[in-house]
């Protein structure tokens, strides 16, 4: 009769025999060159150079953060609107949130797009493509933002306003220099996910029709795929948005290793 | 100006600090302050004591409107603060308070904790301001503590950076809502003794506390509260030593 522990060993060799196992089984069975050519061919890799940095991943983050910068304002006044004493004002904000965290982003930028012609012909929204992104990115982004930036603010303790109160401080005084920069502190971490997320939803731009010179990363490996007939370029943007996103992931749980830390 | 309470409690009343008027106040269904008159005379130390949920609290946090009563009028040195026209903010800033949980601004230093009302409500100037703050924190015994955070002070330290706060604002009197009842008992005393300090300078304080010994030795007048009301109040060594009232003899036959 085997002991717990013998047992739980003998569990453990099984799992690792799996492993290795499903392990050889792909490394055998899959046609290496073929996967290879389809998928890192070395002369494509070198094609996508220099542009696919100096335009695409350039015009990612050029798009990510306008979009971010404007959502973030408009997630706190929304989230200050839906936090006000006045009834409309709570009402608006919540429809707005309501509707733009309801709708696919990819919705918001055909409704700007078109819908902005349509509705003022002869105007346009300035700063061409890249109004409309930071006004789709924004308004999506934003509407998620509000909600986060909310639930910051509802988790400063009471305290925090009493006392800047009882110094005399207006209420507004009171939030923007106590109660609004401890808000963010606490919702650093959610924040930075939205980033992570805007920076994939920036790739929806293509439903514009874009120049050249405004590729994004998604719509230039698109370009270069149907190019050269092969996934090569779709890889080397994937690695190009891992490169956003990993670091910020990591500066995330940085944060979050600290806060925990600092209770 | 100081008024001397005659034995009975009553002073001159156009000379009060605080003045409150049948003060009542309700949360929902809920009458926490019955009819509430009483007054601080101008550097009067008042102690209110009472059971929890005897509405102590509520009565202090009306003085300077965190709690608005629902009706009944303050004054507070001759100004109407339940007016619906006082500017609320204006006579705040002249009345200083100080919580149970401190209520430090944990994202600023020590040092502009106590300088950003003064400049933002205040107007002062940064130099005037920093000035004003050092000269208080080096009063609460804290001048070394000014690039801390709150997170880095003991309870004790904590409590004496908020009274330092109020301080800087130069107000007109203090509220203090149980300043001690957060703390430590090893800790209570240093913060006690500022209090002290204060009173000697004559400050003029109302304080809700548990701190019988404070009451005794540096109040000048003690007010027992039950049940949203006052039952009663005067000298502390009279009420402490011989209360006259059953309710009092029996709160403080438990804490004594």
């Amino acid at each position: 009769m085997a002991s717990p522990r013998q047992r739980a060993a003998r569990l453990r060799y099984v799992q690792y025999a799996v492993l290795v196992l499903v392990l050889l089984a792909i490394a055998l069975l899959a046609d290496w060159d073929q996967l290879k050519r389809a998928f890192w061919d070395w002369e494509v890799v070198k094609a996508q150079f220099p542009d696919v940095i100096t335009i695409a991943l350039k015009n990612t983050i050029i798009y990510t953060a306008c979009g971010f910068a404007f959502g973030l304002v408009l997630g706190l006044v929304l989230a200050l609107m839906r936090l006000s004493s006045v009834g409309p004002y709570r009402w608006i904000a919540t429809g707005v949130i309501e509707l733009f965290r309801g709708l696919p982003a990819l919705v918001v930028f055909i409704a700007l797009s078109v819908g902005f012609n349509l509705a003022f012909p002869d105007r346009q929204i300035p700063f061409g493509n890249l109004g409309i992104v930071t006004l789709a990115l924004g308004l999506v982004g934003g509407a998620y933002m509000a909600e986060t930036i909310r639930a910051g603010i509802q988790a400063v303790p009471k305290g925090q306003m009493e006392a800047a109160r009882s110094l005399g401080m207006s209420h507004s005084r009171a939030m923007i220099s106590v109660v609004v920069p401890q808000a963010f502190r606490i919702i650093l971490p959610p924040l930075t996910n939205e980033l992570i997320l805007l920076t994939k939803d920036s790739s929806l731009v293509y439903i514009l029709g874009l120049a050249l010179e405004d590729y994004e990363l998604t719509k230039f490996g698109r370009e270069g795929m149907n190019t050269a007939a092969n996934l090569t370029p779709i890889i080397v943007i994937g690695l190009c948005y891992l490169l956003i996103t990993v670091p910020l992931s990591i500066v995330v749980r940085r944060m979050e290793s600290r806060a925990e830390r600092a209770r | 100006m100081t008024t001397h309470p005659t034995p009975d409690g009553a002073t001159d009343r156009s000379a009060a600090a605080i003045d409150v008027q049948d003060l009542h106040k309700s949360f929902g269904d809920n009458e926490v302050l019955k009819g509430i008159d009483f007054h601080v005379g101008h550097g009067q130390v008042v102690c209110v004591i009472g059971p929890s949920g005897s509405g102590k609290s509520t009565l202090l946090r009306c003085v300077n409107m965190l709690e608005t009563p629902t009706s009944g009028r303050i004054f507070v040195e001759g100004d109407e603060i339940t007016d619906r026209d006082a500017d609320v903010d204006k006579l705040r800033s002249r009345i200083g308070m100080v919580f149970q949980q401190f209520n430090l601004f944990p994202h600023m230093t020590v040092l502009r904790n106590l300088t950003i009302a003064q400049q933002k409500v205040k107007g002062r100037k940064k130099d005037e301001a920093v000035e004003v703050a050092r000269a208080n924190l080096a009063k609460v015994g804290l001048a070394e503590k000014e690039s801390a955070y709150p997170a880095h002070l003991s309870g004790g330290q904590s409590q004496r950076v908020a009274i330092a706060r109020a301080l800087s604002m130069s107000p007109d009197m203090m509220l203090f809502d149980e300043p001690t009842s957060a703390l430590d008992p090893e800790l209570v005393g240093d913060v006690l003794a500022v209090m002290k300090d204060l009173a000697s300078e004559g400050m003029t304080m109302m304080v809700v506390t548990h701190e019988m010994g404070f009451a005794r030795e540096v109040g000048d007048n003690l007010v027992f509260m039950d049940d949203g009301v006052i039952v009663e109040e005067g000298d502390p060594r009279h009420v402490l030593g011989d209360p006259q009232h059953e309710r009092t003899q029996s709160f403080l036959s438990k804490v004594l």
